[in-house]
């Protein structure tokens, strides 16, 4: 492992600048899109498994098996109600997959949002947590 | 993690392929840049290519006299997968030996969870052969266990990443 990896750090968000930049999704999202790409793709072409890669086949088995949210509208309410918690979109996405049930579980899946100085309470996560739970999980 | 990028790249068109009429020419250009997005599996800075999703810009095509093919430069946007340290997720159990259990993760074929990063659990030897724990909290394979990156490793011959795994911490083991 290289000494560049080796201050790479996603617990305390240190991922490198440019991935703080790139746009994180949660597994809920990645299989709507990859769902929507691979009916595209068999229509657009002769030969669509020319297209469709192992590694497409296996991230959209493992996004479809660990997305809690399944229905486009839920996937979007998940979005929205983290988005208005100041949180960084790694810490999003991981807290939008794992859908941690308590302050604790929370904090211990994702452990910058309780150090990176934006002091989140634990009363903060805990209405975030609630909020989270009354989306419907399933359709 | 999943993420959305924009990358540029170059697209090789060959002379049979450059027609005349704009949208042909186009989806040429689409589909070969579909086809090397397929075959490229991965990079080590980008992780796991998935999924071609827009398209931002054909740029100028530059002749190649040697060959009479054109170069295409074309920004798009995509979708990847890149484990990070520090990061919890949740693998499928695929194999278990003696020194510890082999998950996979999505695109990630070889994640290794080592006995002496799960202190807690014992191997028990079998024709199925497991983990456990005092608390009875069973590894087995097929078994679905969250776990935290410990550390990466680029590997450019397989054009993969090995992924060392950990279940020191809060909240990660077998979850049901």
């Amino acid at each position: 492992m290289s000494g560049v990896e080796e201050e790479e750090n996603a617990a305390e968000l240190k991922i490198g600048d440019e991935f703080l930049k790139a746009k994180c999704l949660m597994n809920c999202e990645v299989a709507l899109i990859l769902d929507r790409k691979y009916e595209q793709l068999q229509q657009m072409s002769d030969d669509p498994m020319n297209q469709i890669s192992q590694v497409f086949e296996k991230s959209l088995q493992y996004v479809k098996r660990f997305s809690r949210y399944k229905n486009p509208d839920a996937v979007r309410q998940v979005r929205e109600i983290l988005s208005r918690y100041q949180l960084a979109e790694f810490e999003l996405c991981v807290l939008g997959n794992l859908c941690p049930e308590t302050v604790e579980e929370a904090i211990a899946m994702v452990p910058s949002i309780k150090s990176r100085g934006r002091a989140h309470d634990d009363d903060a996560i805990e209405k975030m947590l609630s909020d989270l739970s009354l989306i419907k999980k399933f359709e | 993690m999943y993420l959305k990028i924009q990358l540029e790249w170059n697209v090789l068109i060959t002379p049979e392929n450059l027609d005349p009429r704009g949208l042909l020419l186009q989806r040429s250009i689409i589909i070969r840049l579909l086809e090397e997005f397929a075959n490229r599996k991965a990079t080590k800075d980008h992780g796991y290519f998935l999924s071609v999703t827009t398209l931002e810009k054909i740029g100028e095509g530059k002749i190649r006299p040697e060959s009479g093919d054109v170069l295409f430069p074309v920004r798009y946007n995509c979708l990847t997968f890149k484990p990070f340290k520090g990061e919890v997720l949740k693998g499928v159990v695929d194999r278990i030996v003696k020194h510890g259990v082999f998950l996979i993760c999505g695109p990630v074929g070889n994640v290794f969870l080592s006995v002496k990063t799960m202190p807690d659990y014992q191997y028990v030897h079998g024709e199925n052969p497991t983990f456990m724990n005092n608390e009875s909290s069973k590894i087995e394979k097929g078994a679905v266990v969250r776990f935290v990156v410990l550390g990466t490793k680029w590997v450019e011959t397989e054009k993969e990443f090995q992924v060392l795994a950990s279940l020191a911490g809060d909240f990660l083991g077998p979850v049901s």
